[in-house]
């Protein structure tokens, strides 16, 4: 089962920004009401799309259990848009599981 | 004088029907809501039940939800998109009622309209599906389990989703549940502090762990039945062996009646009273004195005496000891007119649906008033020598009922009743 779940971050290792962009893109279109409607852009924050805060919660909580990454609280409350965001998902998708 | 408290709108989500008509249709046709389990522990000595565990909303709005004012179907969706399964069914069938009642036309004050819901342990499923998940991986529990988890998310939901801005609360009493939530909103409406309230059956999702914890206490059918399900509910009947647990959820709209005559609402019966009473004893054996003390008390609440009841929906539960206990219950409560009354079990064809099974009962007598008929008792096939009533085996027939008696008993000897009358 842990192989099965390393062989599974691996491959999410080898995803793209591009690649963990869409998966938050698309949390916030089935979270966020109205963000399908215009562009999403890395410079904006959930906020300027309407998000609440359990709205933010939920996406950022669902994009990395589907991605598989790990990213502390603490270190989450630092992002203020989406860029800081990716950059932390991206990070935690390149680091390597810790050994069980 | 005291407001006069009335019925003016219902709603009900069960394996009979997923609103109040096809669960009419359901009763009067005799049809039963169990079937096997779809995916519980296959270790389970328990397989059959009333199985709600797949109801979805989008599928319910596609069938459904043309009734519902556009603006409401929204905001459902919005609302119960991630909601349990109980917050769900509970928001589906109180926006049954509110459309039911005319209320989504505006014209109340949303300040002097609660919610008060029926249930506890409402959320369990959700909690151990999360507690299976944080074993595993901490992180990637359910992102609002928080909230969520809370079985007053239930009650703030349902608020949220109509409007509703006075009191909002929980009623928990196990089985007799629904009967206390009416009760609660009676006394608030008599009092005068609100106008009306939305009084929700919330359903208590069933998961492995409590079944067989009912199997080990014998409260529950196991032996006979698991590969007869639709037979497996038989209140009074020889070979009744326990209760069937079913999710099923119900809404009554209840408002004082110069309310429903301000708002020209269509008032379909009366709450003329209800009382609770007491065993003073934890255990699941129910007791003759506290039922009959709960009975007598909601009749002088009511101002009602027994010769003018006309028909008795029985908690009934399909239990050997439960049934005979009642049925005695009721005839020293009613005397002679005991004998000449029917007295039939919703629970035969809905199974147990717990904490809702009150409200749901509600529903069922409400509808059977309008109707002038009362549903049959399913699989009464070798009725109880012991057990004499009129229980009105397997068939509907026509009875004008103008006053009602709904009985609703609780594991730990509580005890309920409620009184209706035809609309004023």
């Amino acid at each position: 089962m842990r192989e099965g779940r390393r062989a599974c971050r691996d491959k999410v290792a080898r995803m793209t920004r591009d690649d963990i962009f869409e998966v938050l893109k698309a949390n916030m279109y089935k979270v966020v009401e109205g963000s399908r409607d215009v562009p999403i852009s890395e410079t904006a924050s959930m906020k300027d799309y309407g998000a609440d805060s359990l709205e933010m919660v939920e996406v950022v909580s669902r994009s990395m259990k589907q991605l598989k990454i790990k990213v502390q609280r603490t270190e989450l409350s630092t992002a203020k848009n989406l860029k800081q965001l990716l950059d932390l998902f991206e990070k935690a998708a390149a680091t390597p599981p810790p050994a069980k | 004088m005291r407001e006069r408290v009335v019925v003016t709108g219902l709603g009900v989500l069960s394996g009979l029907g997923e609103d109040a008509a096809s669960f009419w249709d359901g009763l009067v046709a005799g049809r039963s809501a169990i079937g096997r389990w779809k995916s519980k522990d296959p270790r389970l000595e328990c397989r059959v039940g009333g199985d709600l565990s797949d109801f979805s909303l989008e599928g319910h709005l596609e069938r459904v939800g043309g009734r519902y004012p556009a603006r409401l179907v929204a905001a459902s969706k919005k609302l119960l998109r991630a909601t349990p399964l109980a917050g769900r069914m509970t928001a589906v069938t109180a926006l049954q009622a509110w459309v039911d009642a005319g209320l989504t036309e505006g014209g109340i004050d949303p300040e002097r309209w609660g919610h008060v819901c029926a249930g506890h342990n409402l959320n369990t499923p959700y909690l151990v599906e999360n507690a299976r998940t944080f074993v595993e991986e901490p992180e990637f529990i359910e992102p609002l389990f928080g909230m969520m988890v809370l079985d007053t998310d239930v009650v703030t939901v349902t608020a949220e989703l109509l409007g509703l801005k006075g009191p909002s609360l929980l009623i928990g009493g196990a089985c007799a549940s629904g009967n206390l939530a009416a009760i609660n909103a009676l006394d608030q409406i008599r009092a005068g502090r609100i106008d009306g309230a939305v009084v929700t059956g919330a359903p208590i999702p069933m998961e492995d762990v409590a079944l067989q914890g009912w199997v080990m206490i014998d409260a529950i059918t196991y032996r006979s039945f698991n590969d007869e399900p639709a037979r497996a509910s038989r209140p009074f009947d020889l070979r009744r062996e326990g209760f069937v647990p079913s999710e099923a959820a119900a809404a009554v709209v209840l408002e004082s009646l110069s309310s429903a005559r301000r708002r020209g609402a269509t008032v379909l019966a009366e709450l003329l009273g209800g009382a609770a009473a007491s065993d003073a004893n934890r255990l699941t054996k129910p007791h003759l004195e506290g039922q009959t003390r709960a009975m007598r008390a909601a009749l002088r609440d009511a101002q009602v005496d027994p010769e003018r009841i006309d028909y008795v929906n029985a908690h009934a539960t399909s239990t050997p000891l439960g049934d005979a206990i009642e049925v005695a219950a009721i005839k020293e409560t009613l005397g002679a007119r005991a004998r000449v009354i029917p007295v039939n079990a919703t629970k035969s064809m809905t199974g147990h649906p717990l904490t809702s099974a009150g409200v749901v009962e509600l529903v069922a007598t409400v509808l059977q008033m309008r109707h002038g008929v009362v549903h049959p008792t399913i699989n009464l096939d070798e009725p109880d020598p012991a057990l004499d009533l009129d229980f009105v085996p397997r068939r509907a027939r026509e009875a004008k009922i103008g006053c009602a008696l709904s009985n609703s008993f609780g594991f730990g000897g509580i005890n309920s009743c409620v009184v209706l009358g035809t609309a004023p």
